[in-house]
């Protein structure tokens, strides 16, 4: 269901405020999304004043700087912080992204940090991905062949495999099925770009022999054709893939194969 | 439990993009074009009942504003049509490249209201 407005329980107050105390002239204003499960209390945004002197160059930085200087409380996750384990994907100014690929000096004016869109909060920025998960699961990522000879390797041409790239680099960090109108709203049956790239990442493996049932599988007027072409998902995907195109190639595929 | 947890804020914060407004207008441009053809469908039925009916519509038609009714049309028509021509081209999948879906979106909304004007210049005979 379209819902535009946030329910009663989600509408975000206005938070504490946390003056800079190194006397610092290069000064940024950051508001930060906060929920704690055990207050009860509404999420508001948190404002800090955080020194740029002394911070590095991403924006998982500034948060890295909030937590180990100014307010330990703050949660969030994060792990390699070089763009691969796709933890730190979250919302700034506006954009889904990944914290520790965003340049600061890329936001104009206040850095806003929300939790990816659309999300049961657990706590802070941290969002329930389970959903996702499960729909991940449903489309079988693993290769489906009947070889049974396993000491030899399953061969497959430079033009096959040329096939799975711009699939294969995804990192299931979210940021496009969380930026997607449709996901927002129909999250529970429409599968979502992330999850509909992997079923493509499948569906195009030459190895894989379970290539029909895969598509039969997914042509789904909910799983698959809530997609209407509304290109967030291209347009916030920190690797620079383009799950739209994949959505696309699968239903020309329906049609043509 | 799990319905205690509030849901991260969506539409409120998330930055418009070109492709994100076309579709949203699309959609929108797509109902409103509904209406008005069903408008059409009773103005042309209007002719079966008699001059009087057909003359109460013409007026209706003829005024300011039935003259904005009549822009109105002519922008949801090219707007929805030329952003259905940028669907074709994505269902061929061709123009998934962000810098040309950007384009296209960018044609799509400037290309409607141009052909808005050249329509209206046309009813007028100035061009």
């Amino acid at each position: 269901m379209v819902q535009i407005s946030l329910p009663k329980n989600s509408k975000v107050q206005k938070g504490k405020y946390y003056k800079d105390k190194t006397g610092s002239k290069n000064i940024r204003k950051v508001n930060v999304y906060r929920w704690d499960p055990s207050s009860g209390e509404n999420p508001r945004i948190d404002t800090y004043e955080v020194d740029m002197d002394n911070c590095p160059s991403k924006v998982l930085d500034v948060l890295n700087k909030i937590k180990n200087e100014i307010d330990p409380s703050l949660a969030y996750r994060r792990s390699c912080a070089h763009g691969v384990c796709g933890s730190c994907a979250m919302n700034m100014d506006g954009k889904n992204g990944l914290a520790c690929t965003k340049a600061h000096s890329e936001i104009k004016g206040e850095i806003n940090i929300y939790p990816l869109p659309h999300l049961k909060v657990l706590k802070d920025l941290i969002g329930d991905l389970n959903t996702l998960y499960k729909q991940y699961a449903s489309v079988e990522p693993w290769l489906k062949t009947s070889k049974k000879n396993d000491n030899v390797e399953n061969i497959q041409s430079i033009n096959d495999r040329s096939k799975l790239d711009g699939l294969y680099e995804c990192i299931m960090c979210a940021c496009c099925s969380t930026s997607c109108p449709s996901y927002w709203w129909n999250g529970d049956k429409y599968l979502g770009p992330a999850v509909l790239l992997q079923a493509y990442r499948w569906i195009m493996d030459s190895r894989d022999e379970d290539r029909k049932e895969r598509l039969k599988k997914v042509a789904d007027e909910l799983k698959l054709y809530r997609c209407h072409t509304i290109m967030n998902c291209t347009n916030s995907c920190p690797k620079g893939l383009n799950p739209a195109k994949a959505i696309a190639e699968i239903k020309k595929m329906l049609v043509t194969v | 439990m799990e319905n205690k947890n509030p849901i991260s804020p969506h539409i409120q914060v998330y930055e418009w993009h070109i492709s994100s407004l076309v579709s949203i207008s699309h959609r929108i441009t797509g109902v409103i074009n509904i209406l008005f053809i069903t408008l059409i469908c009773f103005w042309v039925g209007s002719l079966f009942f008699g001059e009087t009916e057909y003359e109460l519509i013409q007026k209706i038609l003829l005024s300011s504003f039935g003259k904005f009714l009549i822009i109105s049309i002519i922008w949801s028509f090219s707007f929805q049509i030329l952003s259905e021509i940028r669907h074709l081209f994505w269902d061929m999948g061709y123009g998934f490249d962000l810098k040309v879906s950007k384009i296209t979106g960018l044609i799509v909304i400037l290309g409607s209201f141009l052909i808005t004007i050249m329509v209206y210049l046309l009813g007028k005979h100035i061009i």
